[in-house]
């Protein structure tokens, strides 16, 4: 079954996507190159005036002298050697060592979050099904509604309060304690939980409609096997395709968790990089987290071969 | 006690945000071993249904609220959950009206039979493996050995029926449910679909169940034939006394509005004027009352019994068979066919 697979995933189509990755992050890196450009001021624009002749000594130290055309194709040229330039905001630091620094906190929280979405998010989904209309359907369906509207800096702030401050259970920032990450993972993961729980929720409600499920019953199976093996396999098709953009929105981390808990991960100098127009740091930062994205929804795009046996790539390569 | 399945007063409701819909009413049927029993009647006739209940595979709002259903001397009705999950698809086989969705897409077709087997014998995946090739070679399904490792959407519609048949005969049960298993086929496919479960059924000497509204395939195969309306049986009799004499006004105009070939392109087809009563809100008499040529007061007054019509094996639920009814004759007696 597994060699049936693969069989319908030709490395013609995985060379064809990943060549059109490369041209999707071309048109990112263009698109916001100039988008950048365009809006008015600099990095070195400051309510403090710099003396004139600092800052052309700046702009030519960073080429910023240069036509706009060129410094786009130097821009160009050194990402393609994944250099992604020296920081104009913090002297001495590279784009790349920001992202070194900042990734790995970022990803071990999102990570941890990934996991609670999942975890939590399916199974309370499936129990919500299971029980439609009753009260575990009607719980599970309250709270996940309550997690997507409600902003994660709320969350995050609420709980802050109660847990750290009242109740002194966990730190209230830092992850230098393992009870640290508490907060932030739950802060993180609560819309994506609520996402999921609710996607699972009516992609199986919808399978379990399915005329299939009837004949799976009309065999004499086993209520248990007929939902993890005819129900659940079928129904996680959707939430499966979410998956993808949800690991990598939550593992490039969120701006507001990490200025909250105090993290010194990536997602701040999403915003940051922006407000003090670091113009290296929003392209490498942009181009970083267009890449993950697109990783991430290519790996996904491939793992529906295993997934669902219609999937045939052949026709496409 | 002949009877391989003994149903009594099946009643079946829909609880829907319309309201209750009954779709079956107090239904009586028997099926003998070996025989073929056909089941016609319109959409919403509740012959569907009837099956459906009688294995208690309803669709979430459906209620069984009355009736027995007595199955080689268990009561499907009092069984429990597990003792009826050991009866389904090893003592009774179903084939379903759509092949398209009845198969589980992400599973290959040999998977869905072999499952099957395995649920109700005691045998190996490698014995059930090649059971299901048997199978599939019993079905006709071309080069069974290769094709089971195909999945549903590489087979056309009839070959994914055949599919079903396999899985419905894989424990080779005494009796099949046939719940219209050629509506969605192609006509020509439909006959080697029929033939092929006519055969099967005089191979293993099973009893089926066929739900139809095709009058052709019973009168092709049924030994005996239910004719449905409004959620009852209007008219039963051995397939080739309903054809020759058809007791019920329904059963008639049934008959009326089949094209007939000597006549195509002449004259026009003669359908049943109204259509089928609204189950939620039924007749207080005759649901076909309403539509009858025939009809008389008391139609619409009095729900008529199921009388005895013509002979032993014969039933009619309609006033005219009636002593009291003044215009029997043209409907009860031979002369009138």
């Amino acid at each position: 079954m597994a060699n049936g697979a693969l069989s319908r995933l030709p490395l013609a189509y995985v060379g064809q996507r990943l060549v059109l990755m490369l041209v999707t992050l071309w048109a990112v890196i263009t698109l916001t190159f100039f988008l950048m450009h365009a809006v008015p001021g600099g990095p070195f624009v400051s309510e403090k005036m710099l003396a004139p002749e600092i800052e052309a000594a700046l702009n030519a130290k960073y080429g910023l002298d240069e036509p706009i055309w060129r410094q786009y194709l130097n821009y160009l040229g050194s990402v393609i050697t994944f250099d992604l330039g020296p920081s104009f905001k913090y002297p001495g630091m590279s784009v790349n060592e920001m992202i070194a620094e900042g990734l790995p906190v970022t990803a071990q929280t999102g990570l941890l979050a990934v996991l609670c979405v999942v975890a939590l998010g399916v199974p309370l989904g499936v129990a919500a099904a299971l029980n439609r209309n009753r009260w575990p359907d009607t719980a599970v369906m309250t709270i996940a509604t309550i997690g997507a509207a409600i902003p994660s800096y709320v969350i995050a702030t609420v709980c802050l309060y109660i847990f750290a401050l009242r109740l002194g259970w966990v730190p209230a920032f830092g992850l230098d304690d393992w009870r640290g990450y508490f907060l932030p993972v739950f802060a993180l993961s609560g819309f994506w939980l609520s996402f999921i729980a609710r996607l699972t929720r009516s992609s199986l409600l919808e399978t379990l409609d399915q005329d299939y499920m009837t004949t799976a019953r009309a065999k004499g199976l086993k209520r248990r096997k007929i939902l993890l093996k005819h129900g659940l396999r079928n129904s996680l098709i959707p939430v499966v395709t979410i998956m993808g953009p949800v690991i990598a929105n939550l593992l490039t981390g969120s701006f507001v968790i990490e200025q909250i808990f105090a993290l010194p991960g990536i997602g701040r100098h999403f915003v940051l990089s922006i407000t003090n127009r670091d113009y290296t740091a929003i392209m490498g930062i942009t181009i970083f987290y267009a890449a993950f994205l697109m990783l991430m929804i290519f790996i996904v795009d491939m793992l529906y071969v295993w997934l669902d046996p219609r999937i045939d790539y052949r026709r496409r390569a | 006690m002949t009877e391989l399945l003994n149903v009594t007063g099946l009643t079946t409701s829909f609880h829907t945000s319309r309201g209750r819909v009954q779709a079956v009413r107090g239904v009586d049927l028997t099926v003998k071993p070996g025989e073929i029993l056909g089941i016609v009647g319109e959409s919403g006739s509740g012959k569907s249904v009837t099956c459906m209940s009688i294995l208690r595979l309803l669709k979430r709002q459906g209620r069984i609220e009355g009736g027995s259903a007595v199955f080689d001397g268990r009561d499907l009705m009092e069984l429990d959950e597990d003792a009826l999950t050991d009866l389904r698809g090893n003592e009774i086989g179903v084939i379903f009206q759509d092949p398209m969705s009845s198969l589980n897409p992400t599973l290959t077709v040999g998977e869905q039979v072999i499952e099957t087997v395995l649920r109700h014998r005691n045998i190996g995946r490698r014995a059930a493996r090649a059971r299901a090739v048997e199978l599939f070679e019993m079905v006709r399904i071309p080069s069974a050995a290769t094709r089971v490792d195909a999945y549903p959407h590489e087979f056309s519609g009839g070959m994914r029926q055949r599919v079903m048949i396999a899985i419905a005969l894989a424990c080779e049960p005494k009796l099949l449910i046939a719940d219209e298993p050629t509506t969605a086929l192609d006509v020509t496919i439909q006959r080697q679909i029929l033939s092929l479960i006519k055969e099967l059924q005089g191979r293993l000497g099973m009893a089926v169940i066929l739900i139809t509204h095709d009058l052709g395939v019973i009168a092709e195969t049924a030994d005996r034939v239910m004719v449905m309306y409004g959620g009852m049986v209007m008219e039963e009799a051995p397939v080739a006394e309903i054809f020759a004499l058809p007791r019920h006004p329904y059963t008639r105009g049934l008959m009326a509005s089949i094209p007939d070939p000597r006549t195509a392109g002449e004259g026009r087809l003669s359908p049943i004027p109204g259509t089928p009563p609204d189950m939620s809100d039924p007749p207080k008499g005759c649901p076909f009352a309403p539509r009858c040529p025939v009809a008389m007061r008391v139609c619409a007054e009095e729900m008529p019994r199921l009388y005895e019509a013509g002979g032993p094996a014969n039933r009619s639920r309609c006033w005219l068979m009636d002593e009291a009814a003044p215009a029997r004759a043209p409907y009860n007696t031979e002369d009138a066919a």
